[in-house]
């Protein structure tokens, strides 16, 4: 009965003015999960880079953790963790996909001692013009959360004497 | 035909500089030094981007809002301390306003705004002493975002 059925199938659908290949445009049930969109992978891309701020603000502190200098990035930092948590709120991933990507391997994990003023200014600039770099394919209420965080780097650039 | 989102949220930039102008002339009478001079600096860049935003609307086929004769200060200004407040409470307006900009689907002005709030945010720090984590959204927007 079931193979008579489908051997029907295409009678029926050319009857109805049809071809088969009409009728299945969808995505394939059986090709596994559908990619990420590109609002996920931009904020998945965002939270990488702050989470590696936060690491850096922490090795600089880490290095110098008395000193009035220390104070200052404390604030800095607690406000790139501010960053983090809105970015995460924002981050749906369907079921069964990675919640976070794979840590970038762009720049080598620095030493406490290695991470200057200069460096994190460098960091907080490159920052702000990566957000702003991603306005233009961002959904509005994201790049507005975007252009709203680029500018409080850009203020922290500032902070650090930029 | 620029759409009406786009001219809506620069005429919005519009009245924020227009407002910051009005309120740096008030600020400005009440500093004295350094803090005249910054005040002067930041007057006329608001006047800059005023004239900007004024064509920017003029190409788009509007007719740029008028600045007001008079705008209610937030609070009474009459001294240093108070001129320094109002002069970061209008950079945080400002910034507010440019993110409207960054909301429209004209990616050059989405861009633009951006780069505006950033110019009112580090005004804004100046006169603060302090930056923000998140310079022109209200607490309230960002904690509608944590909501569940």
């Amino acid at each position: 009965m079931l193979l008579a059925s489908a051997a029907a199938l295409p009678l029926l659908l050319g009857a109805a003015g049809c071809r088969s290949s009409d009728v299945f445009t969808g995505p394939d049930p059986l090709a596994g999960r559908p990619p990420l969109g590109h609002d996920v992978l931009t904020l998945q891309a965002v939270i990488t880079a702050e989470e590696n701020m936060i690491d850096l603000y922490q090795l600089a502190i880490s290095g110098d953790p008395g000193t009035t200098r220390a104070q200052t990035l404390r604030s800095l930092l607690a406000q790139h963790q501010q960053h983090l948590v809105q970015l995460k709120a924002r981050l749906i991933v369907p079921p069964g996909a990675s919640a976070s990507p794979s840590p970038s391997s762009a720049s080598p994990s620095p030493r406490a001692s290695t991470v200057s003023i200069t460096r994190l200014r460098a960091a907080e600039r490159a920052s702000a013009a990566d957000l702003v770099r991603r306005l233009a394919t961002a959904p509005p209420a994201l790049a507005q959360l975007l252009a709203s965080i680029a500018a409080s780097d850009a203020t922290h650039a500032t902070a650090l004497g930029g | 035909m620029a759409s009406t989102g786009a001219v809506a949220a620069l005429q919005a930039a519009l009245a924020a500089e227009n407002a910051a102008i009005f309120g740096y002339g008030v600020a400005g009478a009440h500093l004295t030094g350094s803090s005249q001079a910054a005040a002067e600096q930041d007057w006329t860049a608001h006047n800059q981007a005023r004239d900007a935003l004024a064509a920017m609307i003029s190409a788009r086929g509007a007719v740029p809002a008028a600045a007001q004769a008079y705008y209610q200060l937030p609070f009474r200004v009459h001294d240093a301390p108070s001129a320094i407040r109002l002069a970061a409470y209008l950079e945080d307006g400002v910034t507010r306003a440019y993110l409207g900009l960054v909301a429209v689907s004209d990616q050059r002005l989405r861009r633009f705004g951006a780069m505006a709030m950033q110019d009112a945010a580090q005004r804004a720090a100046s006169w603060r002493g302090s930056t923000q984590a998140f310079p022109g959204l209200t607490p309230l927007v960002l904690l509608a975002l944590l909501a569940p």
